[in-house]
């Protein structure tokens, strides 16, 4: 249970929770605090882009079925989620437009594949679980915080309001998944 | 007549339909009682691909249901069925065929 908390505390800083500070605490000129609806898309389809290519790397890389079921789960919803964003962001007229939230996005996913990058069997399976676990957490929070509240579209808003439950459910499976692996059974490790 | 009626009504074998709607990531209703010879539809109105699939000794399954896509099972005989998705092990539901 607080090993859960710990390894979410540790995987968020890596993704949105970083935007999400960053965008509270501006560097440089200030941006504007929340997104315009076309960010917001951007931001949602790059946030199910990374979870895609992250599941087809873990199913080239698990030898372990449920992690491979999971990885499979992962690339068929993010899959799914995307086609109605783009279905959607055509019948609005809105192009998707790049922002820094997106770019964290895309900073954080890039470190965190490298790493995953030099694991192998249990050791990978153990991370890639703990970096969903920690990504869908983010995700939830930034759905909450900043994606949702921020959408004036009625239409983005309830795409994203419907997507909310299948993180919440991901956010749960890979929190399963991740208590599995931690138990001391037949990794022999 | 009507008496005769209402007799052949209440003894005939006049199987239902139900229907559990998938939404939100959970069954709705989550647990139904239905009687033998009565069919069950599961309507997935998620974006997300689900399943109903019985554990234990049933083996029915209505395998993959993309958006607005139905499956459908006939119940065969009494017993209660816990089922799940298999896609998504945190949705359950609860079958009883009396």
């Amino acid at each position: 249970m607080s090993a859960f908390h710990r390894l979410a505390a540790l995987a968020l800083p890596f993704t949105l929770t970083a935007a999400l500070h960053a965008q509270a605490n501006p560097p440089a000129p200030a941006p504007a605090p929340d997104l315009s609806d076309p960010e917001v898309a951007h931001v949602a389809v790059t946030a199910n882009s990374i979870d895609i290519d992250a599941g087809k790397f873990a199913e080239t890389r698990t030898k372990n079925p449920a992690v491979k079921q999971f990885a499979a789960t992962m690339i068929t919803d993010h899959s799914a989620v995307n086609v109605q964003a783009a279905a959607l962001a055509k019948k609005l007229g809105v192009t998707p437009a790049d922002n820094a939230v997106s770019q964290s996005l895309q900073t954080g996913a890039a470190e965190a594949r490298k790493n995953l990058e030099s694991l192998h069997g249990a050791a990978f399976d153990r991370a890639y679980i703990a970096r969903e676990v920690g990504y869908h957490q983010a995700v939830l929070d930034a759905l909450d915080k900043l994606l949702i509240p921020t959408t004036d579209n009625a239409e983005l808003k309830k795409l994203l309001q419907d997507v909310r439950p299948a993180i919440a459910a991901h956010l749960e499976h890979a929190k399963q998944l991740h208590a599995q692996l931690a138990a001391p059974a037949k990794t022999g490790q | 007549m009507i008496l005769r009626l209402v007799l052949l009504l209440a003894t005939s074998p006049a199987s239902k339909t139900h229907t559990v709607e998938i939404r939100g990531m959970e069954f709705h209703p989550a647990e139904l009682t239905v009687a033998v010879g009565d069919t069950i539809e599961w309507v997935n109105r998620d974006i997300v691909p689900h399943t109903a699939t019985a554990s234990g000794h049933s083996k029915w399954d209505t395998g993959a249901l993309t958006q607005d896509k139905t499956g459908r099972y006939v119940a065969q005989r009494a017993g209660v069925v816990r089922y799940s998705c298999t896609f998504h092990p945190t949705m359950h539901g609860k079958l009883t065929v009396r």
